[in-house]
């Protein structure tokens, strides 16, 4: 039997390889002494560790870096695909200005050639009507007419233009005093038709307090506009959804047929003759620009014969209410 | 009264001879007998007023109309130079545009303009308009002597 080498330098080694290797020296090695024995069977097995250890750290080392250049040539799909997005956005907001601006600038600049035209109709009228014969008072009637016509489409493609011009900060607002001020502005067609509005509870919102009166005037002037069989009567109320509001104004006029529930918010959407019911077909696209700005959503429920029920959310303001 | 029998002299600044025309006659329906001088453009205003070149002859106007949007030197640049001289700044000048911006009826008063109208659509308004100038300024404001 040859000597055994004494036991303890090696397992001193040994545990010092141990050591080298856990901190992360994956090159540590044990030098067997060839005997043989137990100690170097672990030598053994501990280099065997390390190798394989040294191997899967490889390995894994590689899919680390693959997996990461992955990651970063999706990011960068992703970052592309955002600034085109981006770039659509600004490019749509910027067209959707561009148009809205051209709108007002037109509607402006239309205002002046009209005056001219209107104010030397109206002095043919003044001067000359009954002094010509019958055929030219009619004429002159015709071109007044027309003008009017005009004006009321510039005024109002002039007031949609300006929603989208002027964004205004929305405030808290009373809806009543909304509806309120609204309902003042109509009182002479109001009075004429005989009509009957009645308001329910409204709430406090966040709006704009101009943006809002249009809005209401524009839905109670068409309750009272389309409903010449009987007495027109206009209830407006509203009643709470989670967070917002739904307001509501109903009439008990003509109704509106349900295929045309959605070309109505459109501008210049018509669905009668002038002679029927006149307007510029600009009120509820106003109505609906008015909403959107609002962060809203406005529809109709209706049926021919039936009346309508124009209904439109708003954000309610729960601290303030909480607070009130 | 500050003009019985005398003829009141109003210089017209307008470009639109549409508008000129109009502002004829609404004056042509006034109260007072009146003289209406129009000039079409900015420079013409000012050389109307310092008598100079063909305006050699002309007389001092006891009331001045104004629009704001002219060719050449426009209505604020008109405004402003009445306004700095020391003679003239005692004319009134009525501002009378199509204008309703806020941002011009501020100018337009930053330039001590004496007050600023905008033109109304309806030909009825307009002749009252134009004829409510003529008796507050002619009839009943006392304007200093020429």
């Amino acid at each position: 039997m040859s000597p055994v080498p004494d036991q303890n330098p090696r397992i001193d080694r040994i545990a010092d390889a141990i050591i080298q290797l856990t901190s992360g020296n994956l090159d540590a090695r044990l030098e067997p002494s060839e005997t043989g024995d137990e100690v170097d069977a672990i030598m053994v097995g501990f280099n065997w560790l390390a190798e394989e250890l040294a191997i899967r750290e490889n390995a894994l080392q590689q899919l680390v870096k693959e997996r990461t250049a992955d990651l970063e040539k999706a990011l960068e799909t992703v970052e592309h695909q955002e600034a085109r997005l981006r770039l659509t956005v600004a490019e749509l907001a910027r067209s959707n200005g561009e148009l809205e601006q051209f709108a007002y600038v037109a509607s402006h600049d239309l205002q002046e050639p009209l005056r001219m035209v209107g104010s030397y109709t109206s002095l043919l009228k003044r001067r000359y009507q009954g002094k010509l014969d019958a055929e030219a008072d009619e004429f002159i009637d015709f071109a007044m007419d027309g003008v009017n016509r005009m004006r009321a489409l510039i005024n109002d493609l002039l007031t949609y233009s300006r929603l989208g011009r002027e964004e205004r900060p929305l405030e808290v607002t009373d809806a009543r005093a909304a509806v309120d001020r609204a309902v003042a502005n109509l009182q002479t067609a109001i009075v004429e038709r005989g009509a009957v509005v009645t308001i329910g509870q409204l709430p406090t919102v966040m709006g704009n307090f101009s943006q809002l009166t249009q809005l209401f005037q524009n839905l109670v002037g068409n309750g009272l506009k389309f409903c010449k069989q009987n007495q027109p009567e206009i209830h407006i109320d509203a009643e709470r959804n989670g967070p917002e509001w739904t307001l509501s104004v109903r009439d008990n006029g003509i109704g509106i047929d349900p295929q045309y529930r959605d070309r109505i918010f459109l501008i210049f959407q018509r669905l009668h003759k002038r002679d029927e019911y006149e307007g510029t077909g600009i009120g509820l696209a106003i109505c609906r620009k008015v909403v959107e700005q609002h962060g809203g959503r406005i529809w109709v429920e209706s049926e021919p014969g039936k009346g309508a029920t124009f209904r439109f959310t708003l954000r309610a303001m729960d601290r303030l209410e909480r607070a009130a | 009264m500050n003009f019985s029998g005398e003829v009141v002299d109003i210089l017209l600044v307008e470009d639109n001879p549409g508008d000129v025309r109009l502002t004829r006659e609404a004056m042509k329906e006034a109260k007072v007998r009146n003289q209406l001088h129009v000039v079409s453009d900015g420079v013409e205003a000012i050389a109307f007023l310092r008598r100079q070149g063909t305006y050699a002859n002309a007389v001092r106007p006891h009331l001045i109309l104004l629009d704001l949007n002219l060719p050449r030197k426009d209505g604020r640049e008109v405004l402003a130079e009445i306004k700095q001289d020391t003679d003239l700044r005692r004319i009134p000048v009525v501002i009378l545009t199509t204008s309703e911006a806020e941002v011009d009826i501020l100018k337009a008063y930053d330039l001590h303009a004496n007050c600023y109208i905008a033109k109304p659509v309806d030909i009825e308004q307009f002749l009252t308009v134009v004829k409510s100038i003529e008796d507050f300024w002619i009839t009943i404001v006392k304007l200093p002597p020429r």
